[in-house]
């Protein structure tokens, strides 16, 4: 009953804005999807990833006066379509690939939303971006880096992050700047779980190292919903690499840093790509375990003041936590799709979708370490680029390269 | 041997009794009535919540949670026997896995719902540092729930073998008629047997909860562990679930050392298909 | 006349329901939705509804399907629904040569046998590149001609599937009617007493989960033309050979629209608490879900067609599972 009259007064309160607004046209809400894993084994990093989103509709629609140079975060809504007010609207994709696209196809057909955002697992995206191009629908990933995803000749289909192939990069060349600086970077192992991102990672990583001349002494795939890592822990124990990259999932790191402390061993530069590392579940549970964990991160809080600080302290206050990665990433996802929209000055799709193709971002209007946002012909972001970070006292901060740092870096790996 | 090896060996027997502990429960309620309980890895997770509360909330140890988890779970398990179970059992075998389908889904997302889809962890250092012998190296909350998982299977096999309990819940499972004949109450030793498997299950969740993550869905990935272990062991031998841990615990490490992490599974699964094809009751089990 | 009416305006309905739902894509997708899930369940039915054999791995004969499709077009550029009469015939083998030593087993064995066989493969297709290992394979994202089968709308899918639906029922009734419906029925109840009667059991039951086998993955392929993708847990996830029993058991396990009537409550019920409930990430729509489950099966243990029917036609077996409660007088309803 109450829910009924909160819905009437949101009714009535709707009715006499409308009367007011009237004279200068009628005030629209444009409605952007979002379909990610709210339920399922991925839940946690989703429903995540919907605080950091909502907190960016919040932005675009009330705005906040310390943010002069992110777009849009003025709170006059998108002043390209007469000030409208932007609504997301949510679907769970359970972690199937069936129900992110039946979810898709709703938010096309009975929502009309105007462009989608999605879907965190790659194979989810594939399916639903797949619905999205038949109907002529904008659909922008934030995080799914398959490689595949922009190999589809799609002309809907546009990708915020950056791929595999810049992550190896940024290690491979992180990585050598140690070797140089003193470290011992002789033997290097791998150890990733075990679908398709981890498995593409690595072979990636393994490719780029390769043609560098870093060696890839070890690789050690696991399937991510094991119930026990020590085996794996063991073999390195044994082969002692100087250097580890893991490539996990949250449940998997939490039990990798648990059990390194356990069966006490260390190598001296211990590199995490992102994910389950990155999960604020696992900084908060494990933090501890992994002090001066090197991490790749599209995130990093910078100095007080800035764009990144600002988020950071606003989502701190929405859900406790401090912004991770992936959400960071998502909500910089929704602010492109906006920006877009406003540009585009309507909400007609091929309008839209001339507007992404024609999305120019510098660094400094982004949420996320980007050096900006511009995409090329297949829909892939080209300035999309990743910063090392490092845990130091139970918090990640930016390390590398030198002109984003926001700290020292710290080696040898001190754990726990 | 190298320490290395030594050190695998002794993890697996570890984990391995871990197995056995979680499945002891799953083993017992299938030999007294023959039923499936496909929302078993659900009631370990509950265990582990409210091992979690007990220590976050009430700021109560493991001597703490681990009775009030085996008191909460038994009631768990009573409740569910007396609303569900005891009705899906008048049906064909299809409706006890629907309903305890349903159930596994209901309790995964009442958790969901209510904790959150976040990831938690008890503190690491919860039971002190780990036992230090040589190279070899054990961590407490192993220990502590590997050794509790060999008293608690004990104790079951010794409540069903040697009290009069045991036999009278024995003759249930054998005839139900004739026990009835012979003054037993079926459904009151059927709640017995409910309240005994899901109370060891809920010891078995408090003390995984001191090393292992806490989330919504972690039931499922002990339940096919449990799964394979019961069926390993003969499905309803208490013995045989803790001899068919100790085992799988030993081959997962063995295979993933030697062989290679991802092939663990593959090998425990290809056993586990021949050990049925070949001998249907399981090591220890009675056709 | 009368005794025709109702399955007239049954049929004439389930004809015309995409033509009554053009205005809501979403309400004409839930339709083939409703048939590929029954089409799924139905092919089940014959092992584990009407010969007893309750196989919870069906998934493998799924993916076989499905990733025939797929893999057909990956590999070869052949469009996916070529890989359907592969996929049937790669899963009718895989069931004959499993089905030999794990029909011997009865009961939870078989459940579990069929579990554990189910969980190989999946992790098996896992570590298997030429089908995309973990990361899966997409079908054409784009039809290149109309044979790729991938629409916009989902008026073809809602038709190719009740076609499919059709010819699957049409079997399983001529089954029913025929010597090995009554063999199968017979070794339901009893093997023993079908043994002893002479039945070869061991053959028909080979020789319906070949069949159910076959006809499973039919459904995998047109799930993965519809959806245009595979990957483990989608192709051999426990979960499908779940989703399968469920609404088989739901509906009326052993009866011929026992499956479809499941379906029809199941898919609607999942895609309609998701769209209501999913958005806000509290896990609710999985507490309907499961909540329904549990008071159908607590209330209506053999399924909801057994409401319609007397109590003398489900009277004569309590299972073997329920061995226990044959103290009571057992009651369906």
């Amino acid at each position: 009953m109450v829910r009924g009259a909160g819905r009437f007064g949101a009714f009535a309160a709707a009715l006499v804005v409308m009367g007011f607004a009237g004279g200068a046209g009628a005030q629209q809400t444009v409605k952007i999807g979002a379909i990610y894993p709210l339920s399922g084994n991925a839940a946690s990093a989703g429903n995540f990833s919907k605080a950091a989103m909502e907190l960016a509709v919040d932005l675009i629609n009330n705005g906040n006066p310390n943010l002069k140079d992110l777009p849009l975060a003025d709170g006059k809504g998108l002043p390209g379509l007469k000030g409208a007010k932007v609504e997301i609207v949510f679907a769970d994709n359970q972690g199937t690939p069936a129900a992110g696209q039946n979810q898709a196809l709703r938010l096309i057909t009975e929502e009309k939303v105007v462009a989608l955002i999605g879907a965190y697992q790659s194979g989810i995206t594939v399916t639903a971006s797949a619905m999205a191009e038949r109907h002529g629908i904008p659909f922008l990933t934030p995080e799914s880096v398959a490689s595949n995803l922009t190999e589809r000749g799609f002309k809907w289909f546009f990708r915020a992050t950056p791929v595999a192939g810049d992550f190896a990069r940024a290690y491979s060349a992180f990585l050598k700047e140690q070797g140089k600086a003193g470290q011992k970077i002789g033997s290097i192992a791998i150890v990733n779980e075990n679908t398709e991102y981890g498995n593409s990672v690595a072979s990636v990583i393994k490719e780029v190292f390769a043609k560098d001349g870093l060696n890839v002494s070890q690789v050690i795939p696991y399937s991510a919903n094991t119930t026990d890592v020590q085996p794996q822990v063991l073999q390195l124990k044994e082969k002692n690499p100087d250097v580890l990259i893991f490539i996990s999932y949250t449940s998997d790191a939490i039990l990798y840093a648990k059990t390194m402390k356990d069966l006490n061993w260390k190598p001296s530069i211990m590199i995490a790509d992102n994910a389950g590392f990155n999960d604020p579940s696992f900084v908060s549970t494990s933090g501890a375990l992994v002090e001066g964990l090197v991490n790749r991160s599209s995130f990093a809080v910078g100095k007080p003041g800035s764009i990144s600080a600002v988020i950071n302290e606003l989502y701190k206050k929405k859900t406790g936590n401090d912004l991770d990665d992936p959400s960071a990433r998502a909500m910089q996802g929704l602010l492109i799709v906006a920006e877009a929209i406003n540009r585009a000055g309507s909400t007609e799709a091929a309008k839209i979708q001339a507007a992404l193709k024609a999305t120019d971002l510098k660094a400094t209007q982004v949420v996320t370490g980007y050096n900006g946002v511009k995409f090329d012909e297949k829909g892939q972001n080209v300035l999309a680029s990743s910063l090392i970070t490092q845990m130091q006292g139970g918090k990640y901060v930016p390390v590398w390269p030198k002109d984003k740092a926001a700290g020292e870096l710290k080696l040898p790996y001190k754990g726990w | 041997m190298s320490s290395i090896l030594l050190q695998v060996i002794v993890s697996g027997l570890l984990i391995g009794a871990v197995y056995a502990l979680f499945s002891s429960g799953l083993t017992l309620i299938w030999g007294m009535m023959n039923v499936i309980n496909f929302a078993h890895g659900d009631f370990v997770m509950l265990a582990m919540y409210t091992a979690f509360m007990v220590w976050t909330v009430f700021g109560g140890g493991p001597a703490a949670a681990v009775p009030i988890a085996a008191l909460i779970l038994a009631t768990v398990g009573v409740l569910s026997y007396f609303l569900l179970v005891r009705h899906v059992m008048k049906g064909p075998m299809l409706a006890q896995i629907l309903g305890t389908f349903g159930l596994a889904l209901l309790l995964r997302y009442s958790a969901f719902w209510y904790f959150g889809a976040n990831f938690k962890t008890l503190p690491d250092n919860i039971l002190g540092p780990p036992f230090v012998f040589g190279d070899i190296r054990i961590d407490a909350p192993r220990l502590l729930a590997g050794t509790v998982g060999l008293l608690v299977t004990l104790a079951l096999h010794l409540i069903l073998t040697r009290t009069a309990l045991g036999s009278r819940m024995l003759a249930v499972s054998e005839d139900a008629t004739a026990a009835q004949l012979m003054g037993i109450r079926p459904e009151r030793m059927q709640a017995v047997a409910w309240a005994l498997a899901a109370g060891s299950t809920g010891i078995a969740g408090a003390l995984i909860a001191t090393f292992f993550y806490t989330s919504p869905t972690v039931g499922e990935t002990l339940a096919i562990v449990a799964f394979v272990t019961v069926a390993f062991g003969g499905f309803g031998s208490v013995p045989g679930a803790l001899v068919a841990g100790l085992l799988i615990g030993v081959i997962e490490g063995l295979s993933a050392y030697l062989i290679g992490p991802v092939y663990k599974d593959v090998i425990v699964y290809t056993l586990f298909v021949l050990v049925l094809w070949t001998r249907p009751q399981g090591l220890m089990g009675k056709m | 006349m009368r005794r025709y009416l109702i399955p007239g305006a049954l049929g004439a309905l389930a004809l015309a329901y995409p033509l009554l739902t053009m205005a809501s894509p979403v309400y004409q997708r839930l339709g083939a939705l409703v048939l590929l899930g029954a089409i799924g369940a139905s092919a089940w039915n014959l092992i584990g509804g009407y010969a007893g054999q309750v196989s919870v791995g069906h998934a493998v004969f799924f993916g076989a399907g499905a990733y025939a499709a797929i893999g057909l077009y990956t590999h070869f550029g052949l469009p996916p629904i070529a890989g359907a009469p592969l996929g049937a015939a790669v899963a009718v083998l895989i069931a004959a040569v499993i089905g030999v030593p794990t029909l011997r087993l009865s009961g939870h064995y078989f459940s579990m046998a069929t579990i554990a066989v189910a969980e190989l493969v999946r992790v098996l297709v896992t570590n298997w590149e030429w089908v995309g290992a973990a990361q899966g394979i997409s079908g054409p994202a784009v039809p290149r001609t109309v044979l790729d089968l991938s629409f916009t709308s989902a008026m073809p899918y809602y038709y190719i599937f009740l076609a499919v639906l059709s010819a699957i029922l049409y079997l399983t009734w001529r089954i029913e009617k025929s010597r090995m419906g009554f063999y199968l029925r017979a070794i339901k109840d009893s093997e023993r007493a079908a043994r002893s009667l002479g039945v070869a059991a061991g053959r028909y039951k080979l020789y319906a989960y070949m069949l159910s086998a076959g006809l499973t993955a039919v459904a995998g392929s047109l799930y993965a033309i519809m959806f245009g993708f595979v990957d483990p847990e989608s192709g051999c996830g426990i979960l499908i050979s779940v989703k399968m029993l469920i609404m088989a058991a739901l509906g009326g396990a052993g009866l011929l629209f026992g499956p479809l009537v499941g379906a029809l409550i199941l898919v609607p019920l999942e895609e309609i608490s998701n769209s209501l409930l999913g958005g806000r990430g509290a896990g609710l729509t999985f507490v309907v879900y499961g909540a329904i489950i549990v008071i159908i099966a607590r209330f209506l243990p053999s399924g909801i067609l057994a409401l319609f029917l007397s109590r003398r036609q489900l009277q004569p077996k309590p299972s073997a599972a329920a061995k226990p409660a044959a103290a009571e007088p057992s009651h369906a309803a």
